[in-house]
């Protein structure tokens, strides 16, 4: 009587083209993704397969250690009757010449691709500490500021708002600021003041006048610090936030000050986070360009900021005598305009004509530069993985 | 307790005892050495709000360096208005403006002309491209044997200079330059376009080249006047065409013999006025530094040099007049122009070689009456034009945010107009954006909603990796791999069809865009994933309870609900693209000018350069307080104002559409 119920599922799937739509949809979705992540791959191998050569050896040590210990240089290619190709520096390319008795069909030069790029790398570090130490006081004491003291109000709208906007201004204008701001008006300590001067206090001894650092690493530096204070402060205050509350409030009721609770009950468990997370700024420190080009880098050097020439010291000289020398060669290394990797690589790039041995020392710093990159990087990110297991509240 | 602290450390013990002593004088003393405080305080404060402070002071360095960023800015730049306006006006008083009215709209002969050449060109070249082509092949065959033998064929060379002369070394080299070249002429490739016998005579011919003969052997004489033969015998086929051509070309010359004359005269002018101009800012300089000298030696020599600077002010008045002065006779010499490429134009023969050279002689008789137009009506304005007039703050203004050259170190006069570098800016960043925001949201809804967590853990870390390649990088990649990679693409066959195809340059706009596209998407990814994650899981619920599929969830509850955060992820990657400075100034190509637009969509394989790239490019070699440099400085300024709305855009599309969060 009643129609024989039917076997069929009620919820079972309806095949009817919805299933297939969903496939196809969820598959162009996917092939969305992965062209971006292959296009990265690829970028990556390729390169690896033009750089590694440069850096590396098939015989022993497996590195070439030219590339990496020495300083920029002219390439002298000489090419002689039997069309081999000589490469060398200007004193060997007299030599070579010499021996050929000039007898050879041609001869060229390539600017800054001889030589290794060591002094690149030494910039580079020396403006990555400078940053990175400026940055990170400054950074986290505001992170501090903002995660364990300010109250809702406009002062900490108005910080947020400008931390926003930082992160957001181009990094041409950040070059910009840094030279007007440290090559051309910070204060530093004169006996005479220039003429450039804005305005100076005299001292006595000695003359504060807010003429500027001159291109330099600590303008260079300090330019950076403002760059990536942004990405160290929002890191920092997320780290600080991940402590748990109860730490802060066990602290306060066992009658710590709010300051000795933020040292001894949130300060410890954020640092690690803090410092992985600020890897990052200095990957980002390392990476930008259009910071340093007018207020630190130079296109070429020949010497590494210590190897500077002081005047001789008399033989007799008193230990503090030599003391004051070290002090003032220490000290000479950041008042020094230097080379520096990503600005290396733009010269490389853009300023000197296109020929394999240009193209050889550029793959070769780009291969160098990309490694350092992504080293940082990775640790940063291994480390914070490390660090959530083991802080798991 | 501020009266007694005074700015010298006191001791906490004394200010609390103080205080305590007077409300509750019988506390029990166990309590009280409890509670005592131990305060110490500094300028009145207590070191809790000292550091509560100092925290506070560090937070507020991201203000005070947002306000520094724009002093500074301002600082360098602002005098550029002024600065900007003193030159405008230089430049209409020593008549280079009056100049440029009739210079700017003859410019235009010149791309006319130019058409109209490369039109006789290819008309030409339907007779005498063969001719030329064999011509062309033979002479590049023998420069190909010569290299090939060139170390026996040098050393000959050198054997034969030598004095006295060793015949047995000279008969051993000739033999060995024989086998050479023979060997290098056989090992040639010959074009189709020579016969057999062709090229068994320049085999021949060719390995008996001897570095003493400087005659050409006598089959290249032969193509080389079969081409004069073809060449002429093109000519009077084409004679309308060519002579048409050439009286246009030379219809500008009287013309531009009196414009040149007035030229040079203004410029002359202007040299003289900005050369006084320097002198006197110096004696300023000098008389401001004895005015405030104490020694009066001192005072008086610098006084005596600043009057012994003083020079003779340029008499602008005079020179304008012998420019004006010649008003009439320019007038009369731009109407005969007008009236003979009138002319030209009319007997412009209606038919040419190819189609192209066709559709360009048309283009150009179409164009000419328009031209002629132009040049009567700049003709007309001399009379108006006024030397004295002065150049106002608002035209100063409008001269750079609405100039269309961007023209420094020049001989005649700088221009800093803004167009060129925002159009290009503008361009690059839609190309970018246009790219990167289907691939990262595309990216971000997969991840977020699709993906298996080992998907994610590949996704995730590959594209947050992306940011940190240094741009510079990316820059180089641009140069070294994309460019090359376009350039390829563009001259593949079936790829024809698309507008632009193939390009001229490797280094343009859609290179750039490409690069920053990619650039981009690690921002719009993240900020995209984070809106997604961001949508409340109660209307995920809602939607599956209703029976949607998967599918119908994502694109109709989850996305649109996270539309804010991904309008505003869009806006961000947007601020970042324009700011981006290394990767435009390595790739977009660096050319100064207003993208041709009437190329139809194929303008974005045209180079340009951009807002950041400028200043990049340029800050390093200007001194510093030159008007190029405050242009700059100007330029940063819009920059940074760009950016800031950029910003301000972003926060407001976010709060605009959050219903679910109100």
């Amino acid at each position: 009587m009643n129609p024989a119920p039917s076997n069929d599922n009620p919820f079972a799937g309806d095949n009817s083209g919805i299933q297939q739509r969903e496939t196809a949809a969820r598959w162009a979705l996917r092939v969305g993704s992965y062209i971006v992540v292959i296009i990265t791959l690829a970028i990556m191998l390729h390169i690896f397969v033009k750089g590694a050569p440069v850096v590396f050896r098939s015989e022993w040590p497996f590195v070439n250690t030219q590339f990496l210990t020495e300083l920029p240089a002219t390439l002298h290619v000489i090419e002689d009757q039997e069309g081999h190709h000589i490469e060398t520096d200007v004193n060997g390319a007299d030599a070579v010449k010499k021996k050929l008795g000039d007898d050879f069909r041609s001869e060229k030069t390539i600017s800054y691709s001889g030589g290794g790029i060591l002094g690149p790398i030494v910039g580079t570090a020396l403006l990555v500490i400078v940053s990175v130490g400026v940055a990170l006081f400054l950074g986290v004491a505001c992170a501090i500021y903002l995660s364990e003291y300010a109250k809702h109000g406009k002062f900490l709208e108005m910080v947020r708002l400008a931390i926003l906007n930082l992160a957001g201004v181009p990094s041409v204008v950040f070059g910009l600021f840094g030279l007007g701001a440290f090559v051309l008006t910070a204060p530093t300590f004169v006996d005479v003041p220039a003429e450039r001067s804005v305005f100076s206090i005299p001292l006595g001894f000695t003359t504060l006048s807010f003429e500027g650092w001159d291109t330099c690493v600590l303008s260079g530096g300090f330019t950076l610090a403002f760059v990536i204070l942004p990405v160290i402060i929002t890191a920092s205050e997320q780290c600080l936030q991940a402590v748990p509350q109860g730490f802060r409030e066990t602290s306060m009721a066992l009658g710590a000050t709010r300051w000795q609770t933020i040292r001894y009950s949130v300060l410890p468990f954020a640092t690690p986070g803090i410092l992985t997370s600020s890897i990052l700024g200095i990957a980002r420190a390392a990476g930008e360009t259009a910071p340093i080009m007018f207020t630190a880098a130079l296109a070429f050097k020949d010497k590494l900021p210590w190897q500077k020439d002081l005047p001789p010291l008399p033989a007799d000289a008193s230990i503090f005598a030599h003391w004051e020398q070290s002090v003032s060669r220490f000290l000479g290394i950041f008042t020094e305009s230097v080379q520096a990797l990503p600005y290396h690589i733009y010269t490389l790039a853009a300023k000197i004509p296109q020929n394999e041995y240009a193209e050889r020392a550029q793959y070769g710093s780009v291969f160098v530069f990309l490694v350092l990159v992504a080293a940082l990087a990775a640790s940063s990110v291994l480390l914070r993985k490390r660090l959530r297991a083991k802080y798991r509240w | 307790m501020f009266s007694t602290a005074g700015f010298c450390l006191i001791s906490g013990e004394q200010a609390s005892r103080r205080m305590n002593s007077l409300p509750t004088p019988s506390r029990p003393p166990l309590r009280s050495v409890l509670l005592r405080s131990r305060k110490r305080t500094i300028l009145g404060l207590d070191p809790q709000k000292l550091i509560k402070y100092f925290f506070g002071s560090n937070a507020s360095v991201a203000i005070i360096v947002l306000v520094l960023i724009m002093v500074f800015l301002l600082r360098e730049g602002i005098d550029f208005l002024p600065t900007y306006q003193r030159e405008l006006q230089t430049y209409r008083r020593a008549g280079l403006e009056f100049c440029d009215i009739i210079d700017k709209p003859l410019q235009r002969n010149q791309a006319l002309s130019s058409s109209l050449r490369q039109a006789v060109g290819a008309s030409l070249e339907t007779l005498s491209k063969q001719a030329r082509d064999r011509r062309d092949a033979a002479f590049l065959l023998k420069r190909q044997v010569e290299d090939k033998s060139a170390r026996p064929r040098e050393s000959l060379r050198q054997a034969l200079e030598k004095t006295p002369p060793a015949p047995d070394q000279i008969e051993v080299l000739r033999a060995e330059l024989a086998v050479a070249s023979t060997a290098a002429a056989k090992a040639l490739k010959y074009p189709a376009f020579f016969s057999a016998a062709e090229v068994e005579q320049m085999q021949r011919e060719f390995s008996a080249l001897t570095p003493e003969v400087t005659d050409l052997p006598p089959l290249l004489l032969i193509l080389v006047e079969e081409f004069t033969v073809k060449d002429r015998e093109a000519r009077t086929q084409f004679a309308e065409l060519v002579t048409a051509q050439e009286e246009f070309e030379e219809a500008a010359e009287p013309l531009q013999e009196v414009l040149d004359e007035l030229k040079a005269k203004a410029l002359e002018t202007k040299e003289k006025a900005v050369e006084f101009e320097v002198l006197e800012i110096n004696r300023q300089r000098l008389l401001e530094a004895a005015a405030t000298e104490t020694d009066p030696k001192e005072k008086a020599s610098l006084t005596k040099e600043a009057e012994e600077s003083v020079s003779e002010a340029v008499n602008l008045e005079e020179s304008i007049k012998e420019i004006t002065g010649r008003t009439a006779e320019l007038r009369e010499q731009v109407e005969k122009y007008a009236v003979v490429i009138e002319k030209a134009a009319a007997v412009l023969p209606k038919d040419a070689g190819t189609g192209a050279a066709r559709k360009m002689v048309n283009e150009v008789r179409e164009k000419i009456p328009e031209h002629a137009r132009e040049m009567r009506a700049a003709s007309a304005t001399l009379e108006d034009w006024r030397w004295d007039k002065p150049v106002s703050i608002f035209r100063v203004i409008g001269a750079f945010f609405f100039g269309t050259q961007w023209i420094t170190n020049s001989s005649w006069q700088d221009f800093y107009g803004f167009v060129p570098l925002l159009t290009g800016s503008l361009v690059i960043a839609a190309i970018a954006i246009l790219i990167a925001t289907p691939v990262s949201v595309v990216a971000a809804i997969y991840t977020n909603q699709f993906a298996s967590e080992r998907e994610k853990e590949l996704i995730k870390p590959v594209i947050e990796f992306i940011q940190a390649i240094p741009s510079v990088v990316l820059g180089f990649i641009g140069i070294s791999l994309v460019g090359d990679l376009i350039k390829d693409f563009s001259e593949w066959s079936w790829l024809q069809w698309v507008p632009g195809f193939p390009i001229q340059e490797r280094l343009n706009m859609f290179n750039a865009g490409c690069l920053l596209a990619f650039m981009a998407v690690p921002t719009m990814f993240s900020l995209s994933e984070d809106a997604l994650n961001n949508v409340p899981r109660a209307y995920i619920d809602a939607s599956d309870a209703l029976g949607a599929t998967k599918l119908q969830t994502v694109f109709r509850v989850i996305v649109p609900a996270g539309i804010s955060g991904i309008l505003s992820a869009i806006l961000l990657g947007l601020g970042r693209v324009v700011g981006e400075t290394m990767v435009v100034l390595l790739v977009a190509g660096n050319r100064i000018a207003i993208p041709d637009f009437s190329a139809g969509p194929g303008v974005i394989f045209q180079p340009a350069h951009t807002l950041t790239g400028i200043i990049a490019q340029e800050l390093g070699e200007v001194s510093r307080g030159s008007s190029h440099w405050q242009a700059l400085f100007m330029v940063g300024i819009v920059l940074f104002a760009i950016s800031l709305l950029v910003n301000w855009c972003a926060r407001a599309v976010a709060r605009r559409f959050e219903p679910h969060k109100a």
